[in-house]
């Protein structure tokens, strides 16, 4: 038995142990900080300074030789963007690519995953066969679809005119150059949103839906009661991926008809390459990027306050 | 012991061959290259040597390659010198030399010239007095034939629009072959317009009046569309196809006739279905010349080199520099009278074409303007889609393409 008393075996105990606790706290106090710098890192460098840049050069007149040569001019891009007639062309068409870009591209891949969420022979082979359009790289899949829409050896026209029609001017005419970019666009995106809604419909609980079979409910009605609240949420992010991405896609338009013919599929992102690369205005090309910043940043605060609305 | 001597003898010996050799190597300068024909799969690797050469004659010069796809090339090459950056030597077409020069970019490279007799390739490498660039070569247009199809079809070489829309039709009726091939497609922009040219000086038109005002809606320009219409809808030309498909449509011997410029030229005649000697060349079906794409060799002004850089470029001018440059280069003018070479010549027969209309045809560029030509381009060429696909009235579209590039300038 030792003959000290307890406050003298406490001020026995060395130093050093006293303060381990403490560091560990500390270090652990830190540790989210340790996680948190280098993607914070990553977004400044790769992120918010390019875009700041962008947002500077937008403000003034930049040739694409003379990056670093810049006159401040305020809001004269801007100026100039509006007051050109074609710039709201390019916004409508923008606009009307994203919006049927999510409306057909979400409606295909909720029907998609719908038919792979109950079991069938071969069901595997099926979803894997579906997830090629999306598996595939843009410029592969535009190459590829280039050939399909070709207007003398194409299989899109092998078709029609084995049907005994006209061929068609897939690419080559106002009038189904966008419709054939948004058909391309729905077979890239709508693998990606059966993917995505096939997992939320995965965690739909089978015994809600099964009660509700139970108390006489159709197969209609425990969709629209059980299945679609559950995975609404889900939808409504993947409605706004999809969105966001048909604003800022480029590389499918560019190389199927390079915002032709007539300007009909030219979009924001098209329009900007066009500015900065063909006429070498890096300030106006810059101010048609923030105007497409702007869209797609309002679409997310849309998609953000509808959601709080419905969570109070 | 006098083992250990011999060892040590032996390990001192060879410590200072090894220090010596690296001495050597950092006395050397590296001049990094770039141009995008490194990479054709045809004259790449011959060009790549045509000026290796030079490497005998400077040996504290080493070359390094930097080969870009072309469709990236002049966009990578801009934005690299603009950011104080890129090769020491580039090898660059009009549009990106004009850009370039007009940025501050380039270095005064005339006392590279001094002394050498230049043909007219040179005028078009002087910018405001100053020679920043040397001519590397000169790719004209002419119309191509497939001599087998247009003698079976009993057409012949036309030399209006007219008779090519007649004998296009003739081989398409008697061969099964296409006609005629031509872009015609505005996602392939940037050479859409530079093939037009040939139709819009063909039939006498300048963009560019001698006041320098931008004249897009003159008469000869409405009849060029007109005639290029005509072209368009007389069901001659592969629509929706991409001149890389039609190139090779025409390498597998199934085109009657095209425009392209030498260069294409050269790769439809190498290693395909279709015989070199069985192509023919002859002026374009225009009262006047057509166009020629230029490309020009310029130095740095970011490099550390330049003066190994313009020795270079003096070598490249010089007998020997053009002579090896000869070799590689097939059909196109270069900076100094070269003759083709007899043995070419004899395999490709339609070469000499090429070379006589060199001399004649008037740059791609607009005059005055060649920094902006792409931009006032678009709308002209927005006005020639507007009537090939919409029937639009060619003098109303292109009044409204006048209007389009007088609020842009």
């Amino acid at each position: 038995m030792s003959n000290h008393t307890l406050p003298e075996r406490l001020a026995a105990v060395p130093v050093h142990a006293g303060r381990k606790p403490d560091a560990r706290r500390r270090w652990k106090g830190l540790l989210p900080y340790a996680f948190i710098v280098p993607p914070a890192l990553y977004l400044l460098v790769f992120m918010f300074w390019p875009l700041g840049r962008q947002i500077y050069l937008s403000l003034t007149r930049t040739r694409l030789a003379t990056p670093n040569r810049s006159t401040f001019i305020g809001l004269g891009n801007y100026e100039r963007l509006f007051d050109n007639p074609d710039f709201y062309t390019t916004l409508k068409i923008t606009l009307i690519y994203s919006v049927l870009a999510v409306v057909i591209g979400v409606a295909v891949g909720m029907v998609a995953a719908l038919a792979l969420n109950r079991p069938f022979p071969g069901r595997t082979l099926v979803r894997g066969i579906l997830l090629f359009g999306w598996a595939v790289p843009n410029v592969a899949a535009a190459l590829v679809w280039l050939w399909i829409f070709n207007e003398r050896s194409g299989i899109l026209n092998t078709v029609v005119t084995g049907l005994g029609l006209e061929r068609v001017s897939w690419l080559t005419s106002t009038e189904m150059a966008l419709p054939s970019i948004l058909l391309v666009t729905v077979w890239q995106v709508a693998p990606f949103v059966m993917l995505v809604m096939l997992a939320a419909l995965q965690s739909v609980p089978e015994e809600v839906k099964e009660a509700a079979l139970v108390d006489g409910a159709d197969r209609l009605s425990v969709f629209k009661a059980v299945t679609l609240p559950h995975v609404l949420p889900t939808l409504q992010l993947v409605s706004l991926l999809v969105m966001v991405w048909s604003i800022r896609r480029f590389d499918i338009i560019y190389l199927l008809t390079g915002g032709g013919p007539i300007g009909s599929t030219s979009t924001l992102i098209v329009k900007l390459r066009q500015v900065a690369f063909e006429n070498h205005d890096l300030g106006l090309a810059s101010a048609y990027g923030v105007v497409g910043l702007v869209l797609a940043m309002s679409v997310a605060a849309i998609h953000a306050l509808y959601n709080r609305r419905r969570q109070t | 012991m006098p083992k250990f001597s011999l060892f040590a003898g032996a390990l001192a010996l060879a410590l200072a061959a090894s220090a010596a050799v690296p001495a050597v190597a950092e006395d050397k300068v590296t001049l990094v290259v770039a141009n995008s024909q490194w990479l054709d799969a045809l004259r790449g690797d011959a060009l790549w040597k045509a000026v290796k050469v030079y490497e005998q004659r400077a040996p504290n010069v080493e070359l390094k390659s930097l080969g870009v796809p072309s469709k990236d090339y002049g966009d990578r090459m801009i934005t690299e010198f603009g950011a104080g950056q890129g090769p020491d030597i580039a090898i660059i077409q009009d549009e990106v030399f004009y850009a370039l020069a007009d940025a501050g970019l380039l270095v005064d490279i005339g006392a590279a010239a001094e002394g050498v007799t230049m043909n007219v390739t040179k005028d078009n490498g002087i910018v405001d007095g100053v020679t920043y660039g040397i001519p590397w070569q000169r790719a004209a247009y002419a119309l191509i034939y497939n001599n087998a199809l247009v003698e079976q079809a009993g057409a012949k070489v036309p030399k209006t629009v007219d008779e090519l829309i007649d004998d296009a039709h003739l081989v398409q009726e008697k061969t099964g072959a296409i006609g005629f091939t031509a872009r015609h497609q505005l996602n392939d922009f940037t050479t859409y317009y530079k093939d037009f040219q040939n139709w819009a000086y063909g039939y006498g038109a300048s963009w560019v009046n001698d006041a320098g005002k931008l004249t897009i809606n003159t008469p000869e320009a409405v009849e060029a569309v007109t005639a290029f219409k005509k072209m368009y809808d007389a069901k001659i030309i592969p629509t929706g196809d991409d001149f890389p498909t039609q190139r090779t449509r025409f390498k597998e011997a199934g085109v009657g006739y095209s425009i392209d410029n030498s260069g294409g030229t050269l790769n439809i005649a190498s290693g395909s279905k279709l015989k070199s000697g069985e192509l023919g060349a002859a002026p374009l079906p225009f009262a006047n010349p057509g166009a020629h794409q230029q490309i020009y060799v310029v130095v740095n002004a970011n490099s550390d080199h330049q003066e190994e850089a313009i020795g270079f470029v003096k070598w490249l001018v010089s007998p020997e520099g053009q002579t090896e440059l000869r070799k590689a280069s097939g059909p196109d003018m270069l900076a100094t009278d070269v003759p083709l070479l007899d043995e070419f010549v004899a395999a490709n027969p339609w070469a000499p074409v090429f070379a006589d209309l060199a001399a004649k045809s008037r740059p791609l560029l607009i005059p005055g303007h060649e920094v902006e030509t792409t931009q006032i381009m678009r709308p002209v060429m927005e006005a020639v889609e507007e009537v090939l696909i919409k029937n639009a009235d060619p003098a109303a579209a292109l009044a409204k393409a006048q209007e389009n590039v007088d609020r842009m300038f």
